[in-house]
C-alpha cells in the first residue's frame, strides 16, 4: 500500500537523521507544500468519490503520526545537542566561590547590641550623652563631692579641673532626669575611660547603665529586671545573687554575682575559685540624686544599674586578655 | 583591711569556719577576697567600701560579725590609774573647722624596745612593719580601734605647747612652710594645709605622717601621744597633693569617729605603760567641735514599701541593735540614733540598708515590675533611630568585606603630626588631657585617620596585609558649645589596602573606585542626595588620587534666578600620600593604603529622612542608543555629566556611563568616553524616527559643548 511505503521510508529516513539540519530536510520532504503527503492529499481528486474519506483519514493519520515522531526526534537531537555542548562547558565545580568577601563586627559590639536589643524589648528606651563631661555631671550631681574618698573608686583622666573624661555613663542619668520627668525608663551605653591599664583594664572601656524611675518602684523589681535580663542574656540555667556594696548614688547598693559559667559555680581560675562572677552594680537610685535634678523623693524612687560590656564579652567569647579588643588585630576581630 | 581570726576572737565569739564567716560577711557588705591560712591562724583580705571606715579596724569588723551572728561585742583593756599633779603643757586648735577635737596624754619615763612577739606578730599579718613597742603600739590601736594617733618624743617639742594650725597661720615670711618627714623627705607646704605645730616650727603634717625631729627614738624616754579628730576633706587634699598616703591618712580621709579617739588613747596608754612602763600623767582634751548625736524617723511601713516585701518588725529591731544603733519605736514609727562611728548612716535609706543587707538580700523577692506603655513626651526620634541608623550602617559595611574596629579615642603628638595638616584647621584644635597614662595618647583624637593608621601599623607588621577596616565612633574638636563642653561629632573612618594581585578571581578596578562605591552606597543608604565629589587638598591624600565629599544644598534667600547654591563638606576619601606612608614605623611598600572618613552626625543632622513614593511603571517600551566620544583628557567626568544632564528631554529616561579609554589609538590630550543612553516616552511608543531627529540634535548639542568629535 501507499502508506505503508511511505511510512516505511520515512522511518528508515528518521532513523538515519541525526541533526536538526536533517529534521528540517525531512519536515520539507514529507509535510512541506511540495512534500509527499501534502502530494498524497492533493492525488486523492483522482480516487472514487466513496473511496476519499478512507484514503483522507489514512493520510491524515500519517501525517500526525509524522510530525509526532518529527518533534519527538527533534527533541532528542536537541537535547543531545546541548548535553554535549555542556560537557564541553564543563567547571571544576570544586574550585572555592568567587566570594563577595564578609567582614566582620566588633566583639564588644555585637553584645552591646544583644544588650540593647533586651532592655528595647523590656520596654526601655535609650540616652546619650556626652563623654567629655562636666565634673559636676560624671560626680557631684552623683553624689559623689570633690575631695570624697569615693573618687578613689575610679581612677580619672582630667581635661581641665572641671571637665573630665566621664569614668561611667551614669552622668547621662542626670541629663536625662533634668530633661524629662518620671515615669523613666531607659538604658545609656557608651565609652567610658578610667586611668588605669594592665591585663585586666584598659584607659578606654564600655559601659551599659539603665535607670527606671516612678512612684512604685522597689527593691525587689531591681532584682525582677536584673533576674530577667541575666537570664536573658546568659541562658535560663544560670544562678544570680545579690550581695550587699557600696556606691554613692545610690542606696542600698549591690553587686551582682552570676554562678561561674566556666565552672558551673564549682571554682576555678576565672572566678577565682569562688563560683562567682561580678557582672553587675546597682541599687535603689539615692535620694540625694533625686534632689539633685528636682525630682520630688516623697512620690519617686528609682533603680539604676551598670555592667561592664568587656567583662560580659569576655564571658560570652572566653577571650582572656581585655586589651586585645583595642589592638584590632584582623586574627582575632575576623574570629567573631 | 587584712583581718586574723584569732585576733577577731578577743571581741566576738566565732564558731563558725573560715569559710562559712566569709561567706555571711561577703553577703552581708564586707567583701573577703581572698583567706590566706596560716600554721596558727587564718586571715581574711576583706575589701572595705569607702562608706565604712568604721570597718577598718579589727573592732569594727568584730562588730559586724556580732551582728550577723547575735552574739555579744567586748571592748578591749583600756583602764589605768594616772599620776596627779600638774601638766605644764598646752594645746590650742587655731582652725577648729580643720580639727575638731586634739587630746594629748604624757607619758614619762619609758623603755623604747623592741615589741614582745605577740604584738609584732599581729601587726606582720596585718600587713605593718614592726619598728619599736611605743610606734607599735599606736599602729596596733589603730588596727584594733581603726584610730589612727601619734607619738612625739615629747622632750623634742619645745616651748612645751602643741599648736594645731595651717601653714598659712604660722607662716613667718612669705616663703612657705616646709617640713622634714618621718620618710625622710623635705616637703614644701601650701597655706591651707594643717599642722601639728610646736612653739617654733611644725612638727607633723596633721594626720597623715610626723615630723622627723620629733620623731620617736630609742634614746626617748618621755612621749606625748596624740589622738585628734581631723576634717576628712582636708587630710585628702593635703594627701592628695603632696602624694602621701598612709594608713592613718587613709583612714581620716573616711572619716573617724570623735568619739572612740578618746578610748583610743586610753587604750594605746594602757598598752604602752604594760610594755614600755613608764609613768602615766594627765591628759589634755581640746574638743570645741562635738559630735551631733543625729536622730532619723522612719516606719515600719517606708522601709517594706521600699524593699517590696514585708520584714517581720522584731527582725528589724533585732538588727538595728545588734549594729549598735540605738532605737525607739512607737506604733509604727522607728528612731534610730546612729553611734558616732556610724557617719554613713544619715538619712531614712540609709537605715534601709543596713535592715535589708542583714535581714539578706537573698530574702528579698525579684518581682518583674507591672509594664504600662509609656508615650514619650518628647517627639523627637531620639538616640534609638540614631543607633538604628548606625547598625544599619554596620552591617552594610560588614556585608562590602569590612571588618569593624573600636579604637581608644587618643592619639599622639607625632600621629597627627604625620598628616600634615594645617595649624588653623579645626583638626589640630586638639584637646589635651592633663594626665594621660601616656605621651602617645596625650590628644583627643581629632580624626578616625590616626587611629585606623594605628591599626594598619599593628596589622602590616604581623603580615595582615589585606584591610578593610571600619570604625564608626566620636572625634573630639576644642571648640566650645553652649554646655561649656567641646563638640564630639561622630564619624565614620574606614581603610582599604590590598597585597598584590595574587587572586583566583580578578577584580582589576582601581581601588580608589571600590572605595568610592562603598561610600556612595553608604550614602545611599543615609539617603543623602545631591552629593558631589571634588579635588581634596587633604595635605596627606595623593594629589591626584583623592576627592573631597560634598553635598549641595539651597540655603539663604532665593530668587528665582540665583538660587544661592552651598556645598558642605561631610568627608574625603583617597590614597595617603606617600609622605604620610614612609614616615610609619612599618616599610609599606607596592600597596596603595586607601582611607575614607565621613562626619556621620553631620550628615544624619542635613539629611531628611524621606519615604519612598511609588511611581508607576512605565507602559511603553524604551529605545537606547550607544555614543562614544572623543573629548579634552580634562574634562572630568563629572563636567561631561553636568552638561549631559543640562539638556532638556523629557524623554531622556537614563543615560549610563559604561566605557572610558585612553591609550593606544588616541591622543595624549583625548579621552573617549562611551555612555548608553535610554529614551523613553510616558505617553506613547516612540517611533525611529522619532528617537532618531532627538538622538542626532542631543549628539550634536553633546559636541558642540564638549569640542569633541563622535567616534566611528
Amino acid at each position: 500500500m501507499l502508506y505503508k511505503e511511505i511510512a516505511d521510508s520515512f522511518n528508515l529516513e528518521l532513523d538515519a537523521s541525526n541533526s536538526i539540519e536533517d529534521i528540517n530536510r525531512l519536515k520539507v520532504k514529507y509535510l512541506g507544500k511540495k512534500g509527499i503527503i501534502t502530494e498524497a492529499l492533493k492525488g486523492m481528486s483522482s480516487l472514487a468519490p466513496q473511496e476519499r474519506p478512507t484514503h483522507g483519514q489514512a493520510l491524515n493519520q500519517l501525517k500526525r503520526e509524522i510530525e509526532d515522531l518529527l518533534s519527538k526526534r527533534e527533541e532528542h537531537l536537541k537535547q543531545i545537542d546541548i548535553t554535549r555542548r555542556q560537557i564541553k562547558e564543563s567547571l571544576d565545580i570544586t574550585l572555592p566561590g568567587n566570594r563577595i568577601p564578609i567582614g566582620s563586627l566588633h566583639p564588644i559590639n555585637l553584645v552591646l547590641d544583644e544588650i540593647v536589643d533586651i532592655f528595647v524589648s523590656m520596654g526601655f528606651d535609650i540616652e546619650d550623652g556626652p563623654e567629655v563631661e562636666l565634673d559636676y555631671y560624671n560626680f557631684e550631681a552623683l553624689n559623689i563631692p570633690k575631695d570624697h574618698p569615693a573618687r578613689d573608686m575610679q581612677d580619672t583622666f582630667y581635661i581641665t579641673e572641671d571637665i573630665v573624661l566621664r569614668t561611667q555613663t551614669s552622668p547621662v542619668q542626670v541629663r536625662a532626669m533634668q530633661k524629662s520627668s518620671p515615669p523613666l525608663r531607659f538604658i545609656s551605653p557608651g565609652k567610658v575611660y578610667r586611668c588605669d591599664s594592665d591585663i585586666s583594664h584598659t584607659p578606654m572601656f564600655h559601659q551599659v547603665e539603665g535607670l527606671m524611675v516612678d512612684t512604685d518602684i522597689t527593691f525587689s523589681y531591681l532584682k525582677g529586671v536584673i533576674e530577667v535580663f541575666l537570664k536573658e542574656f546568659f541562658g535560663r540555667n544560670v544562678s544570680v545573687r545579690f550581695r550587699p556594696s557600696f556606691f554613692p548614688f545610690t542606696e542600698p547598693s549591690a553587686e551582682v554575682d552570676i554562678g561561674c559559667i566556666i565552672c558551673k559555680g564549682q571554682g576555678c581560675r576565672v572566678c577565682k575559685e569562688t563560683g562567682w562572677l561580678e557582672v553587675m552594680g546597682a541599687g535603689m537610685v539615692h535620694p540625694k540624686v533625686f534632689e539633685n535634678v528636682g525630682y520630688d523623693t516623697s512620690i519617686y524612687k528609682g533603680f539604676a544599674f551598670g555592667m561592664g560590656v568587656e567583662r560580659l564579652t569576655m564571658l560570652r567569647y572566653s577571650i582572656t586578655d581585655i586589651r586585645l579588643f583595642f589592638e584590632n588585630d584582623i586574627r582575632f576581630l575576623e574570629q567573631f | 583591711m587584712k583581718a586574723p581570726l584569732s585576733w577577731l576572737k578577743d571581741y566576738v565569739e566565732i564558731s563558725d569556719k573560715p569559710e562559712g564567716l566569709a561567706y555571711h560577711l561577703t553577703m552581708t557588705g564586707l567583701e573577703v577576697e581572698g583567706i590566706e591560712y596560716l600554721d596558727d591562724d587564718v586571715v581574711f583580705d576583706i575589701n572595705i567600701t569607702p562608706n565604712r571606715p568604721d570597718c577598718l579596724s579589727i573592732l569594727g569588723i568584730a562588730r559586724e560579725i556580732s551582728a550577723i551572728y547575735g552574739k555579744p561585742l567586748s571592748f578591749p583593756e583600756h583602764n589605768f590609774v594616772a599620776e596627779t599633779g600638774e601638766l605644764d603643757f598646752n594645746i590650742d586648735i587655731l582652725d577648729d573647722e580643720l580639727c575638731h577635737r586634739y587630746a594629748g596624754r604624757i607619758i614619762r619615763g619609758v623603755n623604747i624596745e623592741p615589741s614582745p612577739q605577740w604584738l609584732q606578730q599581729r601587726l606582720i599579718k596585718c600587713g605593718i612593719r614592726a619598728i619599736n613597742n611605743v610606734v607599735d603600739i599606736t599602729n596596733y590601736v589603730l588596727l584594733e580601734l581603726g584610730h589612727p594617733m601619734h607619738a612625739f618624743d615629747l622632750n623634742k617639742i619645745q616651748g612645751k605647747r602643741i599648736i594645731v594650725a595651717t601653714a598659712g597661720k604660722v607662716r613667718k615670711d612669705e616663703n612657705p612652710v616646709s617640713i622634714k618627714l618621718l620618710d625622710g623627705s623635705q616637703r614644701v607646704l601650701d597655706d591651707d594645709m594643717l599642722l601639728i605645730n610646736d612653739a617654733s616650727h611644725p612638727i607633723a603634717l596633721a594626720g597623715i605622717m610626723g615630723g622627723e625631729d620629733s620623731e620617736v627614738t630609742t634614746e626617748t624616754k618621755d612621749l606625748l601621744i596624740e589622738s585628734a579628730w581631723f576634717l576628712p576633706s582636708s587630710i585628702r587634699k593635703t594627701s592628695n597633693k603632696l602624694g602621701i598616703k598612709t594608713e592613718s591618712s587613709y583612714r581620716f580621709e573616711r572619716g573617724a569617729d570623735k568619739k572612740i579617739l578618746k578610748k583610743a588613747l586610753d587604750r594605746a596608754t594602757y598598752l604602752i605603760h604594760q610594755i614600755a612602763g613608764g609613768k602615766i600623767y594627765g591628759k589634755i582634751d581640746i574638743y570645741p567641735k562635738r559630735h551631733k548625736e543625729s536622730e532619723i524617723k522612719i516606719s515600719f511601713k517606708a522601709i517594706n514599701r521600699y524593699i517590696g516585701m514585708t520584714i517581720p518588725k522584731k527582725d528589724v529591731i533585732k538588727i538595728l541593735i545588734n549594729l549598735g544603733l540605738g532605737i525607739e519605736t512607737s506604733g509604727d514609727e522607728i528612731t534610730v540614733k546612729p553611734p558616732s562611728s556610724r557617719r554613713d548612716i544619715i538619712r531614712d535609706v540609709d537605715v534601709i540598708e543596713e535592715v535589708v543587707r542583714l535581714y539578706g538580700y537573698e530574702k528579698v523577692p525579684s518581682v518583674v515590675p507591672k509594664s504600662p506603655i509609656y508615650i514619650k513626651k518628647d517627639t523627637s526620634d531620639g538616640f534609638k533611630t540614631r543607633l538604628k541608623r548606625i547598625k544599619d550602617i554596620r552591617y552594610l559595611l560588614k556585608g562590602y568585606g569590612f571588618t569593624e574596629v573600636i579604637n581608644y579615642s587618643f592619639m599622639g603628638e607625632d600621629e597627627i603630626n604625620n598628616l600634615d595638616i594645617k595649624d588653623d584647621d579645626t583638626r589640630r584644635h586638639t584637646i589635651s588631657i592633663l594626665n594621660p597614662i601616656r605621651q602617645e595618647d596625650k590628644y583627643l583624637r581629632t580624626t578616625i585617620t590616626t587611629s585606623l593608621i594605628r591599626n594598619l601599623v599593628h596589622n602590616y607588621s604581623y603580615g595582615n596585609r589585606d584591610l578593610r577596616l571600619f570604625e564608626i565612633g566620636k572625634v573630639f574638636i576644642n571648640e566650645r558649645q553652649d554646655n561649656g563642653l567641646p563638640k564630639e561629632p561622630q564619624h565614620i573612618g574606614l581603610l582599604l589596602t590590598k597585597e598584590g594581585e595574587k587572586q583566583l578571581y580578578r577584580d582589576s578596578s582601581e581601588e580608589f573606585y571600590i572605595l568610592k562605591g562603598v561610600v556612595e552606597n553608604i550614602l545611599d543608604d543615609l539617603c543623602v542626595k545631591s552629593v558631589g565629589f571634588v579635588r581634596s587638598n587633604e595635605p596627606f591624600l595623593h594629589q591626584g588620587k583623592a576627592s573631597d565629599i560634598i553635598v549641595k544644598f539651597c540655603s539663604g534667600e532665593q530668587t528665582p534666578t540665583t538660587p544661592q547654591e552651598e556645598s558642605l563638606k561631610i568627608g574625603y576619601l583617597g590614597v595617603l600620600s606617600a609622605r604620610t606612608i614612609e614616615r610609619l614605623p612599618v616599610k609599606i611598600l607596592k600597596q596603595d593604603v586607601l582611607i575614607a572618613e565621613l562626619y556621620l552626625d553631620t550628615i544624619l543632622d542635613i539629611m531628611v529622612k524621606e519615604l519612598p513614593i511609588f511611581k508607576t511603571l512605565p507602559q511603553y517600551p524604551y529605545i537606547e542608543r550607544d555614543v562614544a566620544i572623543l573629548i579634552d583628557n580634562s574634562i572630568e567626568v563629572a563636567r561631561l555629566f553636568e552638561i549631559l544632564r543640562s539638556y532638556e528631554s523629557p524623554i531622556i529616561e537614563n543615560i549610563r556611563l559604561f566605557d572610558v579609554y585612553k591609550g593606544k589609538g588616541i591622543a595624549d590630550d583625548k579621552k573617549s568616553v562611551a555612555f548608553n543612553i535610554r529614551y523613553r516616552s510616558n505617553e506613547k511608543t516612540l517611533s525611529d524616527s522619532e528617537i532618531e531627529t532627538l538622538h542626532n540634535d542631543f549628539v550634536n548639542f553633546i559636541l558642540s559643548r564638549t569640542g569633541g568629535i563622535l567616534r566611528g
